[in-house]
């Protein structure tokens, strides 16, 4: 008990909404008594608030994903999640514009041992993400170390290698670890750390997939990357008696 | 059931850290910069034969600091401008004698720029044009003629226009 309660109060820190969790664990408790002997369908559907708090406070970022799950056991579910997003960086000594759809499916496996008529999820899981994106590089400046004429160390901003590099694409593999925490009856708030592994991608010409939707920042010597994300979700219960 | 979701989870986040500081955010030394013209002084004569011109000097025009030198005599880097198509120098060969001879040479190339990473940005590469200089004061000219050795300038491993004289 004591342990479930240190775990509530780190997860509820995470998500800003300790004394809304502290407050429902009682109505779960009370909830769940009659659902014992009936197994139900549960698809549970959200989205990523930071990506929507993100769009709203920065002016280089648009982006939205929608998450889901369905549970196919007691302890595991299918997972998916969709985005767009449409991102412009400066990276170093280039700024660009990524613009683009991914989808990544796997399932969870839920390792949290839940007390009676408690419904929280430590999951671990798995994901093959895809995205379809195109980058577009809008300025960079040229790499010289003994710079001899005036403004030589000026971005390029039109012409040359700029302009927009269409259709590339990029598959890879993710791990999963999610924390769920249910702050009211059916409304869940997660938040996910993400590692992922690019298996391939269609490097744009003159140029590199340095930001890729979905996987995020992809770096030059490893094919590894982070992402999280921060949910709130809805589950849908329909209930079929045996 | 605990202690393996907590140590997994301290690994993971470790491990998140860890990739996203990374060297990739500097650009490294022993990557090539942009290259500038390497130009050979040649015999007339003898298309072949490097030959080094008495009191040699060159002068950039709309820079009056003195250029980088690098090479030998005989065999010269000028970097070329990045903004523009072309690039003028003064090449003085008797230099403070009363035999003083000033050409005034325009070279001439297009620009193309190839990736190498976003730390370093971009390398500019040149293709020097069919008539890669101009004399730009005709008339008792010490350089006779030019010849390209490599139209395309992306290294500065051989010379890319010979001078005659």
């Amino acid at each position: 008990m004591k342990l479930t309660h240190t775990w509530v109060f780190y997860i509820s820190l995470l998500s800003f909404c300790y004394s809304v969790s502290q407050e429902n664990d009682n109505i779960t408790i009370n909830d769940s008594l009659n659902l014992k002997k009936e197994k139900s369908i549960n698809l549970r559907v959200g989205f990523d608030l930071y990506r929507i708090i993100l769009s709203r406070v920065s002016d280089d970022f648009d982006g939205f994903e929608i998450v889901g799950d369905f549970k196919v056991s007691e302890n595991f579910f299918i997972a998916l999640e969709l985005g767009n997003l449409d991102i412009t960086k400066q990276v170093e000594q280039v700024n660009f514009t990524t613009n683009g759809n991914y989808f990544k499916v796997g399932f969870d496996y839920n390792m949290f041992e839940n007390l009676e008529g408690m419904n929280n999820h430590i999951t671990l899981g798995a994901r093959i993400g895809s995205s379809r994106h195109d980058q577009t590089l809008n300025s960079y400046t040229i790499l010289d170390r003994t710079r001899y004429w005036t403004n030589s160390d000026l971005p390029i901003t039109n012409g040359f290698a700029t302009g927009e590099r269409p259709d590339l694409n990029a598959l890879w593999f993710e791990v999963v670890l999610n924390f769920k925490v249910q702050i009211l009856k059916n409304i869940y708030t997660g938040i996910s750390l993400r590692l992922n592994r690019l298996i391939s991608d269609k490097i744009p010409s003159n140029f590199d997939n340095i930001y890729i939707p979905g996987f995020n920042k992809k770096t030059q010597d490893n094919v590894f990357g982070a992402g999280f994300n921060y949910t709130l979700t809805y589950n849908f219960s329909l209930l079929s008696k045996k | 059931m605990f202690k393996p979701i907590i140590k997994f989870c301290a690994s993971l986040l470790t491990l998140i850290l860890v990739i996203n500081c990374e060297r990739d955010d500097i650009c490294i030394e022993e990557i090539q910069e942009s290259p500038d013209l390497i130009i050979l002084m040649l015999d007339i004569e003898n298309k072949t034969e490097r030959k080094v011109p008495s009191g040699f000097s060159i002068l950039a025009i709309g820079n009056n600091e003195e250029l980088p030198s690098r090479g030998s005599l005989d065999s010269i880097a000028l970097p070329l401008k990045i903004q523009e198509n072309i690039v003028q120098f003064e090449f003085i060969i008797n230099q403070g004698t009363s035999n003083e001879n000033i050409d005034t040479l325009q070279i001439n190339y297009k620009r193309f720029d190839s990736f190498i990473n976003s730390a370093c940005g971009f390398r500019s590469n040149y293709i020097l044009e069919k008539q890669p200089a101009t004399i730009l004061n005709p008339g008792n000219n010490w350089i006779k003629g030019f010849t390209i050795l490599r139209d395309t300038i992306s290294d500065e491993t051989n010379a890319h226009l010979g001078i005659l004289h």
